[in-house]
């Protein structure tokens, strides 16, 4: 039963600017502990994950990664995404690709009923989740905004090599460029 | 008895208040009525009166379109004595009521409670009468008898009384045709006005069926409160149109620029028409047709070169934009709009303001207030963290206390407006319950 006050639960996840964190920690079944290593080992393998691919299936999910510890007997699962996480755990719930994707592996782990009732995933996955006690960012702004940067980097670069770049920029409009175009 | 059944779902659409699910033609009139029940047993018998007057979805309609909905707060129905296990048992955000969500709305500075009309906001507001019809002596006699529905009850107060129209046009104060994207519902027999976008399951708008989630959404209990019923959120929204049209003059060249700002900052033209279909200018026989008007999406203008990311209605309802998130299911964040106009149209060309008071009596209809309109308002409206713009909100509708900017992706380079103040605050609204007949029924003879 709801009662009067639960309007006020505190929203999971800190938020750094315009980017939240987010922390699951599982129990892996017992004996589950190989099996989960190769389940993560074939995630790894999939398009997206592979190391140097950047394009997972959220994009809006600054990183992600699956953490085994205790000897194999618990699972995390931490990342950084932009947007209140509250906010768009139902939408989490219902796109396709990530819980299909998410299933493979919570199998390994306790609790875990299986697609496709999604309301017992939600209710699983939200009891896993923990609150960071710290939680700090080196860069702000969202996936959307970084990816921009840096086209507009590597586009600032090949300005650069062009061999009429420095004469190019002596426009005056062009100095906040220029300030950034000696190294 | 009268359903409609569209993949399996049939609608008890005789139960079903029409206020929810249909359009009313334009042009019409009506008048949103606040009451507050000071006596219990008046209360019930103003339900039980209401209830007569109620119009289900399923009746035909009348000739000139009268209509009576009835919505209830949650201080409405616990003056009504519904048991507190079954209030308990409505989402947290109905039972906390729209001003104490005004952090989180983002109705802060000139739109915060404390400077809200009265008595939006208290917990004096109990019930929300609509009428509204296509001809002004029909509404005179529909507001009437509801009058009377109330005011031969001593313990019954109307504390609140809103004229609303709207125009043959469909034209609101900032000149634009409003009240065209709106999503089409399994069940209730009337066709998709989106050719492109399949209905919404029918538990998105009317509670105790299954929505998108393939869940049934949060039901207030018992059965026969809950199905049915449909959340209503109502704002009365004051829009700055003097102050919207000098700062479109200050920053557009000519006048045709003028609209063309206007253009990108709603996604349509004045007359209705999409960017998405007339990017260049306006097409008034498009913005007119049903058929045509809606039929767009967004995948072919990634970058925004004909709608804005930014601009009020692709922020509103993204369609297919963000489909390649993999983060956002927009269909879990449509809704069911209502609006109607007050107050006099500034004439046209006045840029001066005139002190009046005008804007538009927002309506929302659907089955879930936090990830329908909350969303919608917070992270669409608000915010620009989806569009990877956090700094920018809604140049129409945006919450800002600080003046804000506006981007137009556009060749050889993007346009962005700079230091644009807000064009629209709110004046007060609350979150109501409309139930289903045989709820209002059960309300009225309440014996608690
Ligand atoms: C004074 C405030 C507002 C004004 C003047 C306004 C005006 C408009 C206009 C001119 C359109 C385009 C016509 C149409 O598609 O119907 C529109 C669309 C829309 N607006 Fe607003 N609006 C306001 C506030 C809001 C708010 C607060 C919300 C939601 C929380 C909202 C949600 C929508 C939606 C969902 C659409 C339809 C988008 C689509 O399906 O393409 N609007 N609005």
């Amino acid at each position: 039963m709801t009662t009067q006050d639960d309007g006020a639960a505190t929203q999971p996840g800190l938020m750094v600017g315009p980017t939240s964190e987010f922390s699951l920690f599982f129990r892996v079944k017992p004996d589950q502990g190989q099996s989960l290593r190769a389940a993560l080992l074939d995630l790894q393998n999939t398009p997206g994950y592979r190391p140097g691919d950047y394009g997972m299936a959220i994009k809006t999910i600054h990183e992600a990664r699956f953490v085994l510890f205790d000897e194999d007997t618990r699972l995390a699962f931490i990342t950084s995404f932009d947007g209140p996480w509250d906010a768009y755990m139902e939408d989490f719930f219902t796109s396709g690709p990530t819980i299909a994707l998410f299933d493979l592996i919570f199998q390994h782990v306790e609790g875990y009923e299986g697609l496709p009732d999604v309301a017992a995933v939600k209710a699983f996955v939200l009891g896993a989740e923990q609150t960071a006690a710290a939680y700090a960012r080196n860069y702000g702004g969202t996936v959307k905004e970084i990816r921009k940067a840096q086209r507009v980097a590597d586009a600032f670069q090949q300005v650069l090599d062009h061999p009429q770049a420095a004469e190019a920029l002596e426009h005056p409009a062009l100095q906040p460029l220029l300030d950034e175009a000696a190294d | 008895m009268s359903t409609v059944t569209t993949n399996g779902i049939t609608l008890d659409l005789d139960d079903i208040q029409a206020g929810a699910l249909y359009e009313r033609p334009s042009p019409y009139v009506g008048v949103y009525l606040l009451l507050r029940i000071r006596d219990r047993a008046d209360g019930r018998d103003l339900v039980r009166r209401l209830h007569r007057l109620a119009n289900p979805a399923g009746s035909a309609d009348t000739p000139d379109n009268t209509s009576i909905t009835v919505a209830f707060t949650y201080h409405g129905l616990k003056a009504l004595g519904v048991p507190q296990e079954s209030l308990d048992s409505f989402v947290p955000e109905f039972r906390e009521g729209m001003a104490a969500r005004a952090a989180i709305l983002g109705d802060t500075g000139e739109s915060s409670p404390e400077h809200w009309e009265e008595p939006l906001g208290s917990s004096d507001v109990h019930v929300a009468v609509v009428v509204l019809s296509s001809d002004a002596a029909q509404l005179r006699e529909a507001a009437e008898k509801a009058r009377q529905a109330h005011a031969q009850l001593p313990g019954i107060d109307l504390i609140w009384r809103q004229d609303c129209y709207q125009l043959a046009t469909g034209r609101t104060s900032f000149g634009f045709k409003d009240g065209i994207g709106q999503p089409s519902v399994e069940g209730t027999g009337r066709p998709s006005m989106n050719p492109r976008q399949q209905p919404l399951k029918a538990g998105e708008i009317i509670l105790g069926y299954p929505d998108e989630t393939g869940e049934l959404p949060p039901m207030p209990t018992p059965d026969v409160l809950g199905r049915n019923g449909t959340y209503v959120v109502f704002r009365k929204l004051h829009t700055k149109v003097a102050a919207y049209r000098s700062y479109l003059r200050a920053k557009a060249a000519d006048r045709a620029d003028e609209d063309l700002l206007g253009a990108k900052m709603v996604g349509r033209w004045q007359s209705g028409a999409p960017l998405a279909l007339a990017p260049e200018t306006d097409d008034p026989e498009l913005g007119a047709d049903p058929r045509r008007n809606n039929d767009f999406t967004f995948a072919d203008d990634p970058r925004g070169f004909k709608c804005p990311v930014g601009s009020h209605a692709r922020r509103a309802n993204p369609r297919d934009a963000l489909d390649e998130d993999g983060s956002v299911d927009v269909r879990l964040h449509r809704m069911i709009r209502r609006g109607t106009s007050y107050g006099p149209i500034l004439p046209d060309d006045v840029t001066e303001d005139d002190g009046a008071d005008r804007g538009i009596i927002f309506v929302f209809a659907g089955a879930h207030l936090k990830r329908q309109f909350e969303f919608v308002k917070t992270q669409w409206l608000n915010d620009g963290i989806f569009i990877g713009a956090p700094l920018e909100s809604d140049p129409l509708v945006g919450a800002r206390q600080d003046p804000g900017s506006f981007t137009i992706a556009q060749r050889p380079i993007r346009r962005r407006l700079q230091d644009m103040p807000p064009f629209v605050i709110t004046r007060g609204g609350e979150y109501c319950f409309a139930p289903s007949l045989s709820a209002l029924r059960w309300l009225a003879e309440l014996d608690t």
